[in-house]
């Protein structure tokens, strides 16, 4: 029988190593390792599948054309979720702009449902009750509170990867579940009960 | 994956604990029971399981790498562009070095013409009018205004009794 050595995957910061020395299957190594992670997250922010996978991709190119820049002294997924943020980020104020130019006097408000209606919470409904409410907040505040309370990042992860202070994080935690909480009031009374702003 | 009854059992309000939220992303049952319990999990379980893009990992590690090729394709022939540049501007300067050598034959070749130039002699032009005196009950005379005092003077006159040979 012939001994094999166990083969050991290297990790991400050895990666980049190979990567930087011109290996181009290393770098395809890199993306199919991160692809499902990133494309999670710019999912989340941005809400529409299409969109959050020319984002990704988008992601992947600027990391490809950066991976220069990158400190191996720091974590590679700080590094990486800065780079979704910032381009998720940018995206959502291009949109929004759009959106806003488009849509100003299309609020549509939904006010049918009664509030003390018993609901069966559907992960697909909970879904679609998160993209209209959240639709209220700011680039930043979403990109916080998926973050925060969809990816379970820590306030204090959250502020390295967006380069600000933890208090600044809390903070617009704090203003996004407010602002959603009223939105669920206004829009769908029947989940507010169900969903409270701390 | 815990149990749906062991989830059960241990959820509780503000819980962080991973394998409580792991079930709850993943159990539609567990979600409705959790979020009637604790309702900041409503949004939460929609979070932590990885995603796949459409059309799957591979169509989109190939299309990420089919631009990361393209990219470096234009990379390389921009930087084939610097490399030509000082080839072009050795290019040029050897066209300027020919142009200039065939102005230098091209003059030897002419032969110089020595003759003093003669200066032309200046003339002033002056009208002379044709009529520089006029007498006559019957003629309209008008006389046209002038801008400048030195400007000509243009005077027309109308008469039938002028001389026809003016």
């Amino acid at each position: 029988m012939i001994p094999t050595t166990p083969t050991v995957e290297p990790d991400d910061r050895q990666l980049v190593e190979t990567i930087r020395g011109g290996d181009t299957d290393a770098f395809e190594t890199l993306v199919r390792r991160k692809t499902s992670k990133v494309y999670a997250l710019c999912y989340r922010i941005i809400g529409n599948a299409e969109d959050a996978k020319d984002i990704s991709q988008l992601v992947f190119l600027k990391l490809w054309e950066n991976l220069e820049k990158y400190d191996p002294q720091y974590a590679f997924d700080t590094w990486l979720y800065r780079m979704v943020t910032n381009v998720a980020i940018d995206f959502m104020r291009n949109k929004q702009s759009r959106d806003n130019a488009v849509n100003s006097n299309l609020r549509l408000v939904k006010t049918a449902a009664d509030p003390e209606q018993s609901v069966v919470v559907q992960r697909k409904e909970v879904e679609n009750v998160f993209n209209e409410v959240s639709a209220i907040l700011s680039p930043k505040q979403k990109t916080i509170f998926v973050m925060n309370q969809m990816e379970d990042l820590p306030s204090a992860e959250i502020a390295k990867v967006l380069g600000c202070r933890e208090s600044t994080v809390r903070n617009h935690l704090f203003n996004a579940r407010k602002l959603m909480q009223a939105q669920l009031q206004r829009r769908f009374p029947e989940y507010a009960q169900l969903w409270r702003a701390k | 994956m815990i149990s749906c009854d062991s989830f059960r059992m241990r959820f509780h309000t503000g819980t962080d604990d991973a394998a409580l939220l792991e079930h709850l992303r993943a159990c539609d049952r567990c979600l409705d029971f959790a979020a009637h319990a604790d309702p900041d999990v409503m949004f939460r379980a929609l979070g932590g399981s990885e995603i796949v893009p459409p059309g799957g990992v591979d169509a989109f590690v190939d299309g990420v790498m089919q631009q990361v090729r393209v990219r470096d394709a234009e990379t390389t022939v921009a930087a084939g562009h610097v490399v030509a540049w000082p080839r072009r501007f050795a290019m040029a300067a050897a066209v300027a070095i020919a142009a200039f050598g065939a102005t230098l034959v091209y003059r030897n070749d002419v032969p110089v013409n020595l003759e003093p130039i003669h200066r032309a002699e200046l003339r002033t032009l002056t009208t002379k009018p044709i009529v520089e005196a006029y007498d006559s009950q019957n003629a309209t005379i008008v006389e046209v205004p002038t801008e400048e005092t030195d400007d000509v003077k243009i005077v027309m006159i109308f008469d039938e009794n002028l001389p026809a040979d003016l």
